[in-house]
């Protein structure tokens, strides 16, 4: 099974992005956001990136799913909608899952499945060596170079995160 | 709104766009536009009343879904030349998604659904940077990327445009939903001469938005957003009526004025490029836009309806004063003999 967690994780993103796109309401979508987070950080332990695996689950589960969390707790309806209390959110839900499954079947059964890109079966999920990634991990690398020969970058994000929350503060303000 | 936020927020708006233009690396161009739609929805929202707030979040919703497929296009690029340089898209599938995205952003057909309701939600000054700046941005990246897309699809999106832009525009009296319905029409002749000389795109957006600017601020001048109250302004300043009908008609692209050469040039690079069917039918096309311009200049400046005495006054008693006015006029009319000059632009 460890050779093809990375699929299994993947579908189970999948499942739970359908989950939150067939629209409950908000503190359920924002359940399936904590799965999906979760599971997309394993995809990314899984493929070397630990430090950065961990950083979603501090960050975007531990901070801001968290306050996403209490602020839909505190605007929530007294009867919130669920996956099965209204048909039209049942039914679309149940769609994306069978979508998911015949595509889980059709890359299971077919030697060469051929979307946009070609991929070979599950093999192409498989971790394995790959190359030679020398002593350095390549993800920390990446993060030493973000701060580095990405200074631009840095600013670029810093300054959008500012103008965001200004726009916010904007927007909610009213008259 | 507090002068030194909106100020911080219209900057970000000019920051976002200067990242998309300047940029090589594709998500770069990513951020920019995200950055661009995050600072312009305040803007959008300068009045806070139900209708600009759905005007923004329909906005909102288009160009964040443009900007999503763009992504895709951009991960698609990725996974088919290893690299995440801007000098052409190296997969048709990543260069139609691409081009699909861009034509959501720019509001081309059959993308074009968003345009005349958000214009018509938000105030003037709103309107005029959502119609001329933002379009600035997109154009750029299909200026870059133009050897790589798809002539059929890009050919069949400008000249849908044209006659959406044309047809949709007929039964408008608001002026917003009007000038709407040209900038979709002018997007059509833009994007529909990209493939065969990227440069007369860039003289047609740059002729194209000096005369919105010109427009939109003739009507900013008159505080007036319907054309029954644009039939009006012959009595505050007699001066605007002869001018909306100048700029209308160079809109409308006829010739002396300065909105003739654009057509021009564009027809005369595609009739070199031996497609004659498609020039004849953009032009033809073109007529419809001329008919709603020509409608306006009519109850404008050219009649005078008749009226009860007391609905020939403007209620405004304070001339609003907009100093970049008289050079925008002049030059949205004037710049026709000035065409020899385009090989400059090379």
């Amino acid at each position: 099974m460890m050779t093809y967690i990375v699929f299994i994780l993947s579908v189970i993103f999948v499942v739970s992005f359908v989950g939150f796109s067939s629209k409950p309401s908000p503190i359920y979508g924002g359940l399936v956001l904590i799965v999906s987070g979760g599971v997309g950080c394993g995809i990314i332990v899984n493929f070397g990136g630990s430090f950065l695996g961990l950083m979603v689950f501090l960050i975007y589960l531990g901070g801001m799913l968290v306050v996403f969390g209490y602020t839909t707790a505190m605007a929530t309806e007294q009867y919130p909608e669920v996956w099965v209390s209204n048909t039209t959110v049942m039914g679309v839900f149940l769609l994306g899952l069978l979508m998911e499954v015949m595509l889980v079947l059709y890359v299971l059964k077919s030697e060469e499945v051929g979307v946009v890109f070609k991929f070979s079966g599950v093999g192409d999920w498989a971790i394995y060596d790959t190359g030679d990634s020398g002593v350095f991990s390549e993800e920390i690398m990446g993060v030493a170079a973000l701060y580095s020969y990405g200074a631009w970058v840095v600013i670029v994000t810093g300054w959008s995160l500012l103008v965001g929350v200004l726009v916010i503060l904007e927007v909610t303000r009213g008259d | 709104m507090n002068p030194l936020i909106f100020t911080t927020i219209l900057m970000t708006v000019l920051l976002g766009t200067m990242i998309v233009m300047t940029s090589s690396h594709w998500l770069m161009i990513w951020i920019g536009f995200e950055m661009n739609l995050l600072a312009i929805i305040p803007i959008l929202m300068k009045k806070y009343n139900p209708r600009t707030m759905e005007a923004s979040t329909k906005y909102f919703l288009t160009q964040a879904t443009a900007s999503m497929l763009l992504m895709m296009a951009i991960i698609i690029n990725l996974m088919h030349s290893g690299q995440w340089t801007i000098t052409k898209v190296f997969n048709p599938t990543a260069s139609i998604i691409m081009t699909s995205a861009l034509a959501m952003k720019l509001g081309l057909t059959p993308f074009h659904f968003w345009v005349p309701e958000v214009t018509q939600g938000i105030s003037l000054t709103s309107g005029l940077i959502l119609l001329t700046w933002q379009k600035l941005a997109p154009m750029s990246i299909l200026y870059q990327i133009s050897p790589s897309i798809n002539l059929n699809i890009l050919l069949t999106m400008a000249v849908l445009s044209i006659l959406v832009g044309g047809w949709g525009g007929l039964n408008q009296t608001q002026l917003r939903k009007i000038m709407a319905y040209s900038s979709i029409a002018h997007m059509g002749w833009m994007t529909a001469v990209l493939v065969y000389n990227p440069t007369l795109t860039m003289l047609n957006m740059l002729i194209y938005i000096m005369m919105t600017l010109t427009m939109f601020m003739l009507f900013i001048h008159s505080s007036s957003t319907t054309t029954l109250s644009l039939s009006h302004t012959w009595n505050k300043t007699p001066l605007t009526t002869t001018l909306i009908l100048i700029t209308l008609l160079s809109m409308g692209g006829l010739p002396p004025l300065s909105g003739f050469m654009p057509k021009w040039m564009i027809i005369q690079e595609l009739t070199k490029n031996s497609s004659i069917i498609l020039p004849t039918l953009m032009a033809i096309m073109a007529l419809l836009n001329l008919y709603f311009y020509m409608r306006l200049t009519y109850s404008t400046s050219l009649t005078m309806f008749p009226s009860t005495n007391n609905m020939k006054m403007k209620w405004q008693f304070e001339t609003k004063r907009i100093t970049l006015l008289p050079p925008l006029i002049v030059m949205s009319s004037l710049l026709l003999p000035l065409t020899p000059m385009l090989s400059i632009l090379d």
